[in-house]
């Protein structure tokens, strides 16, 4: 396996420092937050905040040497199955077809977000009749809900404005 | 014997029609997703958490378990006939599986496959029937310490082994523990990490942080990077079945691969990758027909699809006996342990005896099962492939919002899910490992929970986490997990610029 793989050598990426940073920001957010947990005093033992402190101190750690590893250009990801060049497009279509539940699920109930994340999704990855992708999106949702409903799960309203 | 009655007692749960049919169903399912790209066995199961609010335990897990195996079966499947390994347990089945389906040998490597998966399985299970009782037993000695310690060394396995680097391992470890710390602390009470949020008291649910990482995270990355070329399937038409010489070279590597792959399943961070490496690599030096390797040699196929089920079976060890996962999919099953208030471990097997008998006995069934749903019906199975691939990620996604909106209707899950989603699709472009995010979520407070309670019951004094042999010689294993590989490394590239010195001299 290792014959292919060592033969297409990795291309040299951006320097990926963000990421250390995200994680030490991550860890900072839980460092601090420690400090807001009051500890019980009559407590024997480690308190709550000890755990959220060690989590944040580890985090803060590995952020700071991801990002001195990323600058020094020893990162190295392998993304070995990239065959075709990444498309902010398709990307973009398939996260709006993620978030649009945000949007949607309340007001509109599921089976129409299904239906819309579905056709953003399949837009994303090419498909262009989003008439027939829309029509499949709804079915699918809606037998997703009655299915649940059926099994006493609730997925909210069918059509909540409708009532 | 003690085992024999409980184990006669299991068969006696798992074949009552109710949960047949859940076997069977689990079986299918599995055998479906380790198929399709993109779906794996954890993803699924997560996904089906919902249902666990109205099937019984026993019913559930031997779908669950279905599942987990199948989806080897599965992944097998299209490792042989497409050379896309649908898990990363059948990547080494790939290499040899591929070929020979290339030469008209594809039934003979399907065949030797799921047998073999079926050999192993078997071997497995009854590895697991006599071994876990037993290990239950050691683990009632365990104290607080000892848990905790073992839990440490979950982690540091896990982070080692798991992903390339060292750094991102335990980044993902670390990112897995500090979501885990969100929430209601159950010791005292204290609200920890909720920014304010009511709907985080109860923490960050599992089942949301593993469908987000995986199922939307691997959907962003694909769409992403899809390629329109249409995979091709190799014709099966022309391959005839195993022969006699097929026969007798693949019953060794079904059997030690058997061998190779429960003990390391069993291990704290085993998986099913590494004994897959391992029989390869075995099975090639032990061949009498080396120069077939990479050409097709069928030795390379049964022995690592043995590996791969033995592991499967290992896996339930430490999970079952000492509530320990080594996978993500061990760390869904315990999550959905969890959900039905049962915690595994030593005491599940006094409390719940049949809920573990029947789904011991369910896997004997299972593997049955799956032989027969593989064997025959195999070209049905890869028709599933001719499902376009933006129906498949489509579904993924309905499916996913399915699993997060259906478990308590909230819409800070579906937030949760959007950035938890671009942060499996970053963890996938950089190559940071899932698992331990997992492992670290679910495992994470219960550590904790040991920790304090070793602290507490010893006023204090530290010394106590190597009080007990086993806590100490846990503890040291799992620092030699963490120092040995940088060592190693080290002295051998070392051992290269010694060794390349003189070369440059001269």
């Amino acid at each position: 396996m290792s014959g292919a793989e060592q033969a297409r050598r990795p291309e040299p990426r951006r320097r990926p420092w963000w990421l250390g940073l995200a994680l030490a920001v991550m860890g900072a957010l839980w460092l601090n937050g420690a400090r807001g947990i009051a500890s019980t005093t009559n407590y024997i033992g480690l308190g709550p905040a000890a755990i959220v402190l060690a989590v944040g101190l580890g985090l803060t750690i590995l952020g700071v040497l991801l990002m001195l590893q990323a600058l020094r250009g020893e990162f190295g990801t392998v993304d070995d199955e990239a065959e075709a060049p990444p498309s902010r497009r398709a990307f973009l279509f398939a996260l709006a077809g993620v978030a649009v539940p945000l949007l949607t699920m309340q007001s509109l109930g599921f089976p129409v977000t299904a239906m819309l994340a579905f056709a953003l999704v399949t837009h994303g990855f090419g498909s262009r009749r989003t008439i027939l992708d829309l029509a499949i999106g709804f079915v699918l949702g809606s037998a997703a809900w009655f299915g649940f409903s059926g099994l006493g799960i609730s997925l909210g309203g069918f059509l909540p404005l409708i009532g | 014997m003690d085992i024999l009655n409980q184990l006669i007692g299991g068969f006696a749960v798992a074949l009552q029609p109710i949960n047949l049919f859940w076997a069977f169903v689990g079986c299918a399912l599995g055998t479906a997703v380790g198929v399709l790209p993109g779906i794996g066995p954890a993803l699924t199961i997560a996904l089906l958490m919902p249902v666990t609010a109205q099937v019984n335990p026993a019913s559930a897990f031997i779908m669950f378990a279905g599942i987990l195996y199948g989806a080897l079966y599965g992944g097998s499947t299209t490792s042989i006939l497409l050379n896309t390994p649908g898990e990363s347990g059948s990547v080494m089945t790939a290499l040899e599986g591929n070929r020979m389906a290339r030469t008209g040998r594809g039934a003979a490597a399907l065949a030797t496959a799921a047998i073999g998966s079926f050999v192993a399985g078997t071997v497995g299970t009854l590895a697991l029937t006599f071994l876990a009782p037993a290990i239950a037993e050691l683990a009632f000695v365990f104290g607080p310490e000892d848990y905790f310690a073992l839990m440490v060394l979950s982690f540091t396995s896990v982070a080692v082994v798991m992903g390339r680097s060292l750094l991102r391992g335990f980044a993902s470890l670390f990112f897995g523990l500090a979501l885990g710390t969100i929430g209601i602390d159950t010791q005292t009470g204290q609200t920890r990490m909720v920014f304010g949020m009511l709907e985080l008291l109860d923490g960050i649910s599992f089942t949301v942080v593993l469908v987000s990482l995986f199922a939307i995270g691997e959907t962003l990355y694909v769409a992403s990077r899809h390629s329109s070329a249409p995979a091709a399937i190799n014709p099966l038409s022309g391959g005839h079945w195993m022969t006699r010489q097929d026969w007798v070279r693949s019953w060794k590597p079904w059997l030690r691969g058997s061998v190779i792959g429960f003990p390391i399943g069993a291990l704290p961070a085993g998986g099913t990758e590494i004994p897959t490496f391992l029989s390869y690599a075995l099975e090639r030096r032990l061949s009498k027909h080396p120069e077939e390797f990479g050409q097709g040699a069928i030795e390379g196929v049964a022995g690592p699809e043995a590996a791969n089920n033995a592991a499967a079976a290992g896996i339930l060890v430490p999970l079952l006996t000492l509530g320990l996962p080594s996978t993500a999919t061990a760390a869904v099953l315990l999550a959905a342990f969890q959900n039905y208030g049962l915690q595994p471990g030593p005491m599940l097997f006094a409390t719940n005896p049949d809920l573990l008998w029947g789904l011991i006995a369910s896997l004997y069934i299972g593997n049955l099962i799956l032989l027969v749903l593989n064997l025959p019906l195999v070209g049905i199975w890869v028709r599933l492939l001719l499902i376009p691939r933006q129906y498949i990620y489509g579904g993924i996604v309905v499916f996913a919002l399915v699993g997060v909106w259906g478990l308590s209707t909230s819409w800070v899950d579906l937030a949760l899910m959007c950035g938890l989603g671009l942060i499996g699709y970053i963890a996938r472009v950089y190559d940071f490992p899932i698992a331990p995010v997992l492992i670290g979520l679910i495992l994470g407070p219960q550590a904790e929970i040991q920790l304090r309670r070793a602290l507490a019951v010893s006023q204090d004094d530290w010394s106590v986490l190597v009080g007990t042999p086993i806590s100490a010689s846990l503890l040291g294993i799992a620092a030699l997990v963490l120092i040995l590989p940088p060592l190693l490394a080290y002295r051998r590239r070392r051992a290269e610029l010694r060794s390349a010195e003189p070369v440059s001299a001269n």
